[in-house]
C-alpha cells in the first residue's frame, strides 16, 4: 500500500512538474523564438516522457499513479471543462496508451520491462514512445477534432520530450554521483 | 520493486543512453586502454592483460593506475572478463 502511495506521489508530481516546465517555460520560449509557428502544440512536451518512463518502470500501475497528476494538469488547463467527456477521454488515453503498448510488445515476445540483471534498452523505450505518441495524438485529436498538422507537432514534441527527459535524468544522475564521490 | 531498485533501473536506462551517445565520461587512461583493447581485439576475439600493458598507448601508464582503469572499464561495461577459465582475458564491447 505504501509503495502504491509513493509511486502515485512521485509519478503524479513528476507529471505536474514536467507539464509546468512545458507550459510555463518551454512554450513561452517557443512563442518568443518561433512566433511564426502558430500551433498550440509544444515542440518539447516533457509530460510524454513521464508517461512512457512511468509505464516502463511501473507497468499497469502507472495508470493509477499518473491519474491524479494528469487530472490536476487538465484541471489547470481546462478549468471547469475538465469533466467534459472529450477531456475525460483524453485523460484516459494519456494514462493508458504507454502501458498498453509495453504490454502489447510483451505479448508479441518483446518484453521491455526492467528486471534485475536485464540490460535496459533506451532506443526500445524511444520506440514505444513513438508508437504511444502516434496513438495518443491520434486518439486525442479524434476526441478534440484537431488539424492534421497538429499530429506531426505532437509527435515531434512527444519524442523530443521523452529524449530530453532521459537526457535530463542522465545529467541529474551525473550531478548526484559527482557530489557523492 | 523498491524505490532504490526503480532508481537503479532508471540509471541503467540512462546508462544505455550515455553509451550510445558517447556521453559517458572516460578518463584519459581508461580511454587509452579501451582504444588499445579495441585495437588488439581486431586480431583476436579476446584481449589479454599482458597484451594491453605492452600496447603503445598504455606503455607509460603505471601498473596501479592501469589496473584501476581496467577495473573501472569492466564496471562500466566496456570490457568484460572472458568466460573461459583463463583469467586476465577480456572481451571488448562496443558502445551500445
Amino acid at each position: 500500500m505504501r509503495a502504491w502511495v509513493s509511486e502515485t506521489v512521485y509519478a503524479s508530481a513528476a507529471y505536474v512538474l514536467a507539464s509546468l516546465l512545458t507550459f510555463q517555460i518551454v512554450m513561452p520560449l517557443q512563442n518568443m523564438y518561433f512566433p511564426e509557428y502558430a500551433s498550440r502544440a509544444s515542440l518539447l512536451f516533457l509530460p510524454h516522457g513521464v508517461r512512457v518512463l512511468s509505464a516502463w518502470l511501473l507497468g499497469w500501475r502507472a495508470i493509477f499513479a499518473l491519474l491524479p497528476g494528469v487530472f490536476i494538469v487538465f484541471a489547470i488547463l481546462a478549468g471547469s471543462d475538465v469533466l467534459l467527456p472529450s477531456r475525460i477521454a483524453a485523460m484516459l488515453f494519456a494514462v493508458t496508451t504507454a502501458p498498453a503498448v509495453f504490454y502489447l510488445c510483451k505479448i508479441l515476445g518483446w518484453d521491455l520491462f526492467p528486471a534485475p540483471g536485464k540490460r535496459a534498452c533506451w532506443t526500445c523505450v524511444m520506440g514505444v514512445g513513438l508508437v504511444s505518441s502516434l496513438l495518443v495524438s491520434g486518439l486525442t485529436n479524434l476526441a478534440f477534432g484537431s488539424a492534421t498538422a497538429e499530429y506531426i507537432a505532437y509527435l515531434i514534441g512527444d519524442l523530443s520530450g521523452l529524449f530530453f527527459l532521459m537526457l535530463g535524468l542522465h545529467f541529474g544522475f551525473m550531478f548526484f554521483e559527482k557530489r557523492r564521490a | 520493486m523498491t524505490e532504490i531498485s526503480k532508481l537503479a533501473e532508471l540509471r541503467k536506462l540512462t546508462h544505455s543512453m550515455e553509451r550510445t551517445l558517447g556521453l559517458e565520461e572516460l578518463s584519459p587512461v581508461e580511454r587509452d586502454i579501451y582504444y588499445a583493447a579495441e585495437d588488439l581485439s581486431q586480431d583476436e576475439s579476446e584481449v589479454r592483460t599482458f597484451g594491453l600493458i605492452e600496447h603503445t598507448l598504455v606503455r607509460n601508464v603505471s601498473r596501479p593506475t592501469f589496473f584501476r582503469a581496467l577495473k573501472s572499464l569492466v564496471h562500466k561495461g566496456y570490457l568484460s572478463q572472458s568466460g573461459s577459465a583463463n583469467r586476465g582475458r577480456y572481451v571488448v564491447h562496443g558502445p551500445r
